[in-house]
């Protein structure tokens, strides 16, 4: 990383760290979603921009994450939040694993179809059995402890706003430091060169199948991580996590923000929250604006907002050079 | 001697339709071994046949005493041999560097390690470098591949097959799509490219004679799914009938 | 026995309509490759349409029994939208496949609203107008006639574009078209005519399909994501871009869920699904489709 991306980098930390103190309670508990997204979509984005396979199905695993901390909580009365990570963390796993083995062998539209069958497979099966999964109303999710610290006297906002505010940034920078390690390891590059010809892979060795594999069952854990984040808020986790328009949301976000740079996914959280914040705002329609967002994204800035930027750097910069 | 590489008595039928019949080879460390044929001799089949990506419906490849018969690719790479293709394959994300550092990636074992930085592990930059110099392509390691030549694609995709150290390397007309006046250059690179690698056997489908007639030598020679011939250039040139079976013309040669 | 005959036929109904929409979905893909995400969209703005058509025609004092030839003309009507739509779409005709699925995703969303913009947010039903065709009474069993009445339109329409498809000229530049968009080109044909005529086809099946369920279930929103789902099974099941298999699997999806919701309702969606997971595994093209490779 160069000390430029690292200064601004530092810069927006400070910023999202200072936020609760310029932005409104409201402001502040908005960037919740968006951190939980932003972690989500680091690992989506693993398997999507950096090896190549684009799930419809992902959201799954937002469920699988969201119901540990529900089931865990309120049902069994257990509440370290560190603990229910690595419940999440192996719930994922354990789910990630059969289905992977079953998609990564194939590709595009097939693995597109797989996933989307197994995440609607999956929102059958908490709508439908009420007794495990509380039907179509859902499980609560009570208030967890956060490095052990029982904050169940705070009230609401402040807990959000605060130490939930706080725990949430840590996280989302440890999981990115852990992803940026990764993209940049062997494995990466594995991974990249699977994106990029998965023939030729084979021929320089690489294993594709286990490869892919492997980028799925990591994509599934960060996915429960920021599921399990995702749902503390609202207190509640409910099917229509699983929905397979969720699924697509999360592909939109991190078109948005652009699925061929690191950061992307991250904007992309950030801006697609902001953005729908704004637009329920102004108008019933807001889906019908996003659904231009999208077309014009689609139409016109398929490398999302850090591909505009890279590209504005580059003109500049070549603007420089004459 | 035993073989490097050895193919007996391999059959390949689909369906009713036979692809190879009974063809039983012999090739042994230092040899440059041409397969030529016309199209639709079998020498496809035969060479994914040979490089364990076909599994033959009789007979059997043995690599150093070692059945490889269908094993794919990633094994094929782990025994020891490489291959390289006539349509150019590369990965036009990546940089000249990481397409090299993927193929030692896998040839070292680092797969698995997903916390260091792949370009700044020496061990993996050096090698890669290495490879890189001996293709020419070392000043423009950080180039974006798809941004290369066509003749640079070709070197680049022959060089990430090079730094998996085979000890067997199969190059499928390595020179198809490069100019004649190139050709040669090429031909010259990539032999010296192997004695400075260490391959022990270079295996060459080719269709330009002359290239062949010059750079092998031992000419293999494939026709409806049978051996023709399997004779040094000398006596295979000398063979006008021969010749004229093959490519249906003479060429003229020093 | 008359259980029996009550899930056949009300599987049978299901299926009729759901042959409408997922036969759209094959023609689109056969030709121009593209999974159309928003068919759901379609199918909703048939069935809305469907009912202000039947409500307008009611107060212009349309006889009752003219309801299934009004809900078809609904549907045609709105099938109208088919080339606005394909001209957006034709922009992404050689994108990656990503983009296309994303495009139809927006243009789901973007339909959605317009919808709510013009009919508003709450279910729509027809009341009871379909019992205006009465019933026929059949082996100690009583069948709601338009029920009969859509399964013999979808037959009739599946058996009209089975002709079209083989025996007509524009059919077979169809067939040529979807298995070779190059060569059909360089052969002349004019693949842009092609593309509009094929994806209007396609959404006009669909807005009929929800034109024609209006009757028996409410319009409304949530039909958009839900019948996606579906068509997407019966789709997968049939392999994509095969008619042929669009018609068994829609028999397939329709009977199975019949029988699944009489017997123990809360499966019927998930052994849909683990009949899709098993056709993806084992079967990938479908019963009727290419080859694929992974």
């Amino acid at each position: 990383m160069n000390a430029r991306v690292k200064l601004t980098l530092l810069f927006c930390l400070g910023i999202l760290c200072a936020a609760p103190y310029f932005l409104s309670p409201y402001h502040t508990t908005l960037l919740l979603p968006a951190i939980a997204y932003g972690i989500i979509l680091l690992g989506f984005n693993l398997l999507f921009g950096y090896t190549g396979l684009l799930s419809f199905g992902h959201a799954l695993f937002v469920a699988v994450g969201a119901y540990t901390v529900a089931i865990l909580t309120s049902r069994l009365g257990i509440k370290n939040m560190e603990i229910i990570f690595l419940c999440a963390i192996g719930a994922s796993i354990v789910v990630a694993v059969p289905v992977g083995l079953i998609c990564v062998r194939y590709v595009r539209i097939f693995f597109g179809m797989l996933t989307l069958a197994f995440g609607m497979l999956f929102h059958s099966i908490l709508f439908k059995f009420y007794d495990l999964s509380g039907g179509d109303s859902g499980i609560q999710v009570v208030r967890p402890f956060l490095f052990g610290q029982d904050l169940s006297s705070m009230d609401k906002t402040s807990f959000l706003i605060g130490p939930f505010f706080y725990y949430s940034i840590i996280i989302l920078i440890i999981l990115g430091a852990l992803m940026w390690r990764i993209v940049h390891s062997p494995m990466g590059m594995h991974f990249r060169a699977i994106r990029d010809n998965s023939r030729k892979a084979e021929y320089l060795g690489i294993q594709v199948h286990r490869f892919r594999l492997i980028a799925f069952v990591i994509s599934a854990i960060y996915g429960a991580i920021g599921g399990a984040l995702l749902v503390i808020p609202v207190g509640l986790a409910d099917p229509e996590l699983a929905y397979w328009t969720h699924s697509g949301n999360i592909v939109f976000m991190t078109i948005l923000g652009g699925f061929n740079n690191f950061f992307g996914p991250i904007v992309g959280a950030f801006a697609f929250i902001g953005l729908k914040d704004q637009l329920v705002g102004l108008t019933q329609y807001w889906r019908f604006a996003l659904g231009i967002v999208l077309v014009m994204l689609v139409l016109l800035l398929p490398n999302g907002i850090m591909g505009l930027l890279q590209a504005k750097k580059r003109m500049a910069s070549q603007e420089k050079a004459q | 001697m035993t073989p490097i590489l050895e193919a007996k008595n391999v059959s390949k039928s689909y369906g009713v339709y036979q692809a190879l019949k009974n063809v039983s080879l012999k090739f042994f460390e230092g040899e440059t071994i041409s397969i030529v044929g016309p199209n639709g001799a079998g020498k496809t089949t035969f060479v994914n046949v040979l490089t364990g990506l076909l599994k033959p419906t009789e007979g059997d490849v043995d690599f150093c005493g070692k059945s490889i018969a269908g094993v794919g690719p990633v094994k094929l790479s782990q025994y020891g041999m490489a291959r390289a293709f006539q349509l150019v394959q590369i990965f036009p994300l990546m940089t000249v560097q990481e397409t090299i550092i993927s193929a030692v990636i896998s040839q070292t074992g680092s797969q698995y390690n997903f916390w260091s930085n792949a370009v700044a592990q020496k061990r993996l930059v050096d090698k890669a470098f290495e490879v890189a110099r001996i293709f020419n392509l070392d000043k423009k390691m950080s180039w974006q591949a798809s941004y290369l030549s066509q003749g640079e694609k070709k070197l680049l995709d022959i060089a990430s097959a090079f730094a998996l150290d085979p000890t067997v390397i199969l190059l499928d007309e390595p020179t198809s799509g490069i100019s004649t006046a190139d050709k040669r250059g090429i031909m010259d690179t990539l032999m010296e490219a192997a004695k400075l690698s260490g391959i022990k056997t270079i295996l060459l489908v080719e269709h330009d004679m002359e290239l062949v007639a010059e750079y092998s030598t031992r000419i293999v020679a494939l026709a409806e799914g049978k051996l023709l011939a399997d004779l040094p250039p000398k006596e295979f040139f000398a063979n006008a009938e021969l010749e004229a079976q093959i490519i249906g013309k003479r060429v003229s040669h020093a | 026995m008359t259980a029996f005959i009550d899930i056949i036929l009300s599987g049978l109904f299901h299926a009729a309509v759901l042959f409408l929409l997922a036969g759209g979905l094959q023609l689109v893909f056969g030709v121009q490759k593209i999974v159309n995400l928003a068919c759901g969209a379609f199918y909703a703005l048939g069935a809305y349409f469907g009912i202000t058509l039947v409500s307008l025609a009611i107060k212009f004092g349309m006889p009752a029994y003219s309801l299934i030839l009004v809900l078809i003309i609904a549907g045609l009507l709105m099938g109208l939208v088919g080339p606005i739509i394909e001209r957006l779409l034709r922009l992404v005709y050689d994108r990656e496949e990503g983009f296309q699925l994303l495009l139809t995703f927006a243009i789901m969303l973007l339909l959605e609203d317009l919808i709510r913009m013009i009919w508003g947010a709450t279910p729509m039903t027809l009341g009871n107008l379909s019992m205006t065709y009465g019933h026929l009474n059949f082996a100690s069993t009583s069948i709601p006639m338009y029920k009969i009445l859509v399964i013999g339109a979808s037959v009739l329409l599946a058996l009209g574009l089975g002709w079209m498809l083989q025996k007509t000229n524009f059919g077979r530049i169809v067939r040529a078209t979807a298995e070779n968009r190059r060569m059909s080109e360089a052969m002349g044909v004019n693949v842009v005519w092609i593309n509009v005529a094929i994806f209007t086809l396609g959404t006009t099946l669909g807005t009929i399909g929800g034109a024609l369920v209006v009757p028996t279930a409410a319009a409304s929103l949530e039909m958009i994501s839900e019948v996606v789902v579906e068509a997407f099974a019966v789709v997968v099941i049939g392999g994509l871009g095969s008619m042929r298999g669009a018609l068994v699997g829609a028999l397939i999806v329709g009977i199975m869920r019949a029988f699944a919701v009489s017997i123990y309702a809360e499966i019927d969606l998930l052994l849909i699904y683990l009949i899709v997971i098993g056709i993806l595994i084992f079967k990938p093209a479908g019963l009727f489709g290419k080859a694929v490779e992974s």
